[in-house]
């Protein structure tokens, strides 16, 4: 009996690995993770690393922040790849990995602001996902090194500007 | 019974499991747990022709709700099904309403140029959360639920769908 178990094992593996990630659509959070940094005074660099299967509309991506006293420049768009669409014909989709450089003007004292991206994005297995709205938490008072995951939600991250959460140092 | 044989068994019905597994995981998309939440007939939304109109305005119909957006290109390759299903059906009791996640104008603007037959209401975070009530939890479109008479959702389906797929569906619930 003792070759059985793996003679399952085997069976049940490899058919498994190669169809499971097919059958299963990933969050939008996790199809488009979303980090940024403050990569040097006045300059936000916004990275998408997106899953293979998946894309996101170039010309979909906005980008805010609050408060009002942190001002971003113009948004430079690296060129996306053409989709030839059966609906809207010719558009630039974002897929792999992207870097965004934002300008942005931080005034002085300011230790931290947040970052609103919207996207939207679908899968190549033939769904949309609704408009996404992620939000980072940047500032010269979290140094320069990449954030953690950002959090999803409205609302939530404004509450990390509030003095009763400490910049991190 | 020999070892190879019962080697043989073991990995025969492990999969014919595996096969079954699959099977089901494959489907899952299309064919999710129906789920009523209770508020679903009375949650209000903006319609296009104005004011607010929640889906129970259609309680008696059979219903098929379809989430989407016009920036949404599995979602436009469904609608030309959905407007031959309500032309053909509709007689039959079948009432499509179309739940769009976009701006008002630019859904006004689609509906007119493609014809659709069946009302349209417009919502945001409001329907979106309506989509997860039902077991959209991806937030993914097109989603599509189908609801008896009675108002009891017995059938959703994520990713874009067919009238050949939706059409013994509803046929069941005349």
């Amino acid at each position: 009996m003792n070759l059985i178990l793996p003679a399952m094992l085997a069976a049940l593996a490899l058919p498994l690995n190669a169809s499971g990630a097919d059958a299963d659509l990933l969050s939008p959070d996790k199809a488009f993770r979303l980090s940024a940094q403050l990569a040097k005074a006045g300059e936000i660099v916004v990275r998408y690393d997106v899953a293979p299967g998946y894309y996101l509309y170039r010309d979909k991506l906005k980008f805010s922040v609050e408060p009002a006293s942190v001002a971003l420049g113009n948004v430079r768009l690296p060129p996306g790849r053409i989709k030839e669409d059966e609906f809207f014909g010719r558009v630039e989709t974002y897929r792999d990995e992207v870097l965004i450089r934002i300008p942005v003007k931080v005034p002085a004292g300011a230790e931290r602001f947040v970052l609103t991206v919207r996207s939207q994005g679908c899968a190549d297995a033939g769904i949309c996902y609704t408009p996404q709205q992620q939000q980072v938490v940047l500032g010269p008072g979290l140094g320069q090194r990449p954030l953690d995951a950002p959090k999803t939600g409205a609302g939530s991250l404004l509450d990390a500007l509030g003095e009763d959460t400490p910049p991190k140092r | 019974m020999t070892r190879s044989t019962q080697a043989f068994i073991f990995v025969a019905v492990a999969l014919v499991g595996l096969a079954a597994g699959l099977y089901f995981r494959s489907t899952a998309q299309e064919e999710g747990p129906a789920v009523t939440p209770p508020a679903l007939l009375d949650t209000a939304l903006e319609s296009l022709e104005g004011g607010r109109k929640p889906l129970g305005a259609w309680k008696g119909k059979v219903l098929v709700v379809n989430f989407w957006a016009t920036w949404c290109g599995p979602c436009r390759k469904e609608i030309p099904e959905f407007i031959r299903m309500q032309q053909n059906l509709g007689g039959q009791g079948l009432q499509f309403v179309g739940i769009a996640i976009d701006d008002k104008d630019k859904v006004q603007a689609y509906v007119r140029e493609f014809g659709i037959n069946y009302p349209i209401l417009v919502g945001e975070l409001d329907a979106v959360e309506m989509s997860r009530s039902l077991g959209n939890e991806l937030g993914g479109l097109p989603f599509t639920i189908v609801i008896d008479r009675s108002g009891k959702v017995v059938h959703s389906i994520l990713g874009a769908t067919t009238e050949a797929k939706l059409n013994p569906i509803v046929q069941g619930l005349f």
